[in-house]
């Protein structure tokens, strides 16, 4: 089923974008001749920074995502996205499997409305203030559909965290009673937690839950995650085992989760590594062949999701990854094994600028 | 070349230490990368007394080796620069064994490194390095007369750290013969790819002359893991020398005391330029593409002095982007005489990330072309506009035309700062233009293709004469 629906895409996508199908008749391949989604030839990621627009039909465009991080060697990542609807059906429809799989049970349909009443509490700017991030945008999303009407969005542009009402809010959930949804950054949580007003707080209510996304990366300061998520659990009684980490890139209309909450519904034991919604494959690649990686070797982590329609659905990714189990651990940004030589590369530019 | 450790465990030492010192902490193992097959590297590791007890020996080696005369220095080490040259001595031998695990190039490529490092730790360039830098080298041994009626003295200090980086091999040995030359003992804490040059080469000074060898020792440790010996080191030293990226040498730098000068060589960048005039002919276009196409595959790019992209002037009988498609004929033809080595996971994401933005460029119709071989091997992107610029390895270079060699500071101007070597091919007078062009953005060596990968011994390291950074002077006035 996955098969003939990328090589339809796929197709779609060489007559919808000229300058993808010239980049695939380049390469001499016949689209018609393809017979495996895993033959689809991929784009890669830094495209999006040095050629946004070849990679989307022409016309109109409802939002334009973008990716953090300028220097003087490299542009934001810019997704062109025409049809915002096709991202919110997406975005929500894996999130309601992997942030409240309690819906599924029952009616089996993430109904607007359906559901116990959840508040969603967002250490996050909201979408309004940073409209070119696809994170804040999900999240907008997620609170629209989601929230009982008194969660909202706790950062500012700059990504200044309000702790005062933050945690003002948390204590209106706990008096409330409605279960929590959070959504944030680790790195945002960590902002939190290094720096808590005084006072205790009161646990949250039953069946509260946290997504955490994103690394550390270029921040002055990262723990492991189990130190992050046992203090989490100290400060607001969610329990490690409710804590879900999504993996997100600007350049996917896709998102991957921990299945912990759907294992946890379902007793089994927790699987800490990502998956996604059936419209996706990962695979893991040898960074220097681009053959598939023996299974259980580290690669590069290559993506075909569907939700792309309107841009490119096969994209390649410079995150390191191994294959669990049908999903995926991502092990960061790929890193040389070996120190390199004495000449200057990207991560100096960056360094030498001091961004992230 | 494997000794046994702990009875347990052989591997690869990483350490040469001065006569009677020995490791007094509980012996580390660490794998060693992915080359020519996985060597386990046995660590030196030293308690807080261990370390105060080897740079106290180093210090007390510092008086025998100020009373050395200089000619007599230059002998030694030399001799011991001949024998890493010698592909039939067993130094040598032992070095092309180890190399190629080691920092992951091929055993051709590892046979030209040494051949093109070593050429510079001879007598005669050793002498040459020395007369650059001190007209008179007798300055080294005594006070000698000066310009103005004065006596001057250079001195070399008490005892240096110097720290390498990265995995291009023989930059260790350079920094230790320099330490040497000018009479301070010293430590090396060789870079990762490095570490079986420094130790070889210390062991060839031992075998040469044991009494040189007391003020010197070579000691590997990975990132931060210097322990009780890098303490010691930063607080006894009298300069340190340190090889690295900016956060690297900015953290050393906060560690070590502000009375305490550092020499850093930070990561560089370095580039290329074909003018017109050769660019007359087929023939002349192509010798050009030889050149630096040697260039580019030497130390698999990862040298500061390998060019990471070519600028070429248009407007001749073979235009540039003819010129690119010579310059990957050649990088194919070499790719076979000088395999590449194992590339970083990092370098050959990097270089599929290029290709394939290039390729969508090129299906936009920009006029980008992409030479390259399935595998990340090499790489030669042809790119007419003047995107941002992203330096990469792995032999990926980028060939981009120049409407005349005016516009060149506009496009060196970016790299200011950061700027090494810069190779120009055409005649006399494009050469001048170029260098006195290259010297306003910052560029501190202009070279041909062919000599750009091996600087001379006596060249002025990023812009410094290499001994003289090493140097206090002292002057008895009259």
């Amino acid at each position: 089923m996955f098969n003939g629906l990328a090589l339809e895409v796929f197709r779609y996508q060489v007559e919808a974008s000229p300058v993808y199908g010239r980049f695939v008749q380049n390469r001499g391949i016949d689209p018609g001749d393809l017979e495996d989604w895993r033959e689809i030839p991929s784009v890669p990621v830094r495209a999006f920074q040095e050629i946004p627009e070849g990679l989307v039909p022409a016309g109109p465009v409802e939002a334009v995502f973008r990716t953090s991080g300028t220097t003087r060697s490299t542009r934001r990542g810019e997704h062109r996205v025409r049809d915002l609807s096709l991202y919110r059906a997406s975005l929500l429809a894996t999130a309601s499997s992997y942030l409240r799989p309690e819906l599924e049970d029952g009616t089996g349909a993430a109904a607007r409305g359906g559901g116990a009443p959840l508040r969603v509490l967002a250490l996050l700017p909201p979408p309004a203030a940073l409209p070119d991030s696809s994170l804040c945008h999900m999240a907008g999303v997620l609170h629209e559909e989601w929230d009982d009407g008194a969660g909202g969005f706790f950062a500012d542009v700059g990504w200044s965290l309000d702790l005062v009402s933050w945690e003002s809010a948390l204590r209106d959930a706990s008096r409330d009673t409605v279960p929590v949804l959070v959504l944030a950054t680790a790195f945002s949580l960590l902002g939190w937690l290094d720096r808590r007003p005084p006072g205790d707080l009161p646990r949250l209510p039953e069946g509260s839950r946290l997504m955490e996304t994103g690394g550390y990366k270029g921040r002055s300061r990262s723990v492991p995650k189990d130190e992050l998520y046992s203090a989490i659990e100290s400060v607001v009684g969610i329990p490690a085992g409710r804590i879900v980490s999504e993996y997100g890139m600007t350049e996917l209309l896709s998102q991957f989760y921990e299945p912990v909450l759907r294992d946890l519904a379902h007793r089994k034991a927790a699987r800490r590594h990502f998956v996604g919604p059936p419209w996706v494959r990962t695979r893991v690649l040898d960074p220097v062949t681009l053959a598939a990686a023996p299974a259980g070797t580290p690669g590069l982590l290559s993506h075909v999701d569907l939700a792309n329609l309107d841009s490119i659905a096969a994209i390649l990714t410079e995150d390191e990854g191994i294959e669990v189990d049908g999903g995926f651990r991502v092990l960061g940004r790929i890193q040389g094994a070996e120190p390199r030589g004495c000449s200057l590369a990207i991560e100096d530019l960056l360094e030498a600028e001091g961004s992230s | 070349m494997k000794s046994r450790a702990d009875g347990l465990v052989t591997g690869w030492t990483t350490f040469h230490l001065p006569p009677g010192i020995v490791p007094d902490g509980t012996p580390a193992v660490i794998s060693e990368g992915s080359g020519a097959g996985p060597a386990k590297l046995m660590l030196a590791q030293f308690s807080r007394p261990g370390a105060e007890g080897l740079v106290a020996s180093l210090l007390s080696a510092g008086p025998a080796l100020q009373a050395r005369p200089i000619k007599k220095l230059v002998a030694t080490l030399g001799r011991v620069g001949k024998r890493l040259l010698d592909r039939g001595d067993p130094l040598r031998a032992e070095a092309e064994a180890r190399l190629p695990t080691e920092c992951g190039l091929s055993h051709a490529m590892v046979q030209e490194v040494i051949d093109g490092m070593a050429r510079e730790w001879t007598p005669e360039r050793l002498d040459a390095l020395l007369a650059a830098d001190f007209p008179d080298p007798l300055v080294l041994d005594g006070f000698r007369p000066g310009p103005r009626g004065d006596l001057l003295r250079a001195v070399g200090g008490r005892f240096a750290l110097h720290v390498g980086a990265g995995n291009v091999p023989g930059v260790g040995v350079t920094s230790l013969f320099r330490s040497l030359l000018v009479k301070c003992p010293v430590l090396l804490k060789p870079g990762r790819g490095d570490i079986a040059l420094s130790c070889l080469a210390a062991r060839g000074i031992a075998e040469e002359d044991e009494a040189l060898a007391s003020a010197l020792a070579v000691v590997y440790w990975p990132g931060d893991a210097g322990g009780a010996l890098e303490e010691v080191a930063i607080r006894e030293a009298d300069r340190v020398v340190a090889y690295g990226g900016p956060v690297a040498l900015s953290r050393l730098r906060e560690r070590i005391p502000a009375s305490t000068p550092l020499v850093p060589y930070p990561h560089r960048v370095s580039m290329g330029v074909v003018a017109r005039e050769a660019l007359t002919s087929p023939g002349a276009a192509r010798a050009v593409a030889t050149e630096a196409a040697r260039a580019v595959a030497f130390f698999d790019q990862r040298g500061c002095v390998s060019p990471q992209a070519i600028w070429v002037e248009g407007g001749e009988k073979i235009t540039p982007q003819e010129w690119a498609a010579f310059l990957a004929d050649e990088l194919e033809g070499l790719a076979k005489k000088l395999p590449q080595g194992s590339p970083a996971a990092a370098v050959a994401s990097m270089v599929h990330q290029l290709r394939g933005s290039a390729e969508l460029r090129k299906a936009a119709g920009s006029g980008d072309q992409v030479f390259a071989p399935p595998r990340a091997s090499w790489t030669v992107l042809y790119e007419p506009d003047s995107i941002p610029f992203t330096p990469c390895g792995g032999r990926t270079v980028r060939v981009r035309p120049l409407e005349s060699l005016d516009r060149l500071p506009e496009v060196l101007y970016p790299f200011r700062g950061l700027l090494q070597t810069l190779a120009v091919a055409g005649g006399e007078a494009a050469r001048s233009q170029v260098a006195e062009i290259a010297a306003a953005c910052g560029v501190t060596r202009v070279t041909t293709f062919r000599e750009q990968p091996f600087p001379p011994s006596w060249w002025r390291h990023d812009g410094q004469g290499p001994l003289l950074a090493l140097v206090r002077w002292v002057s008895l006035e009259s």
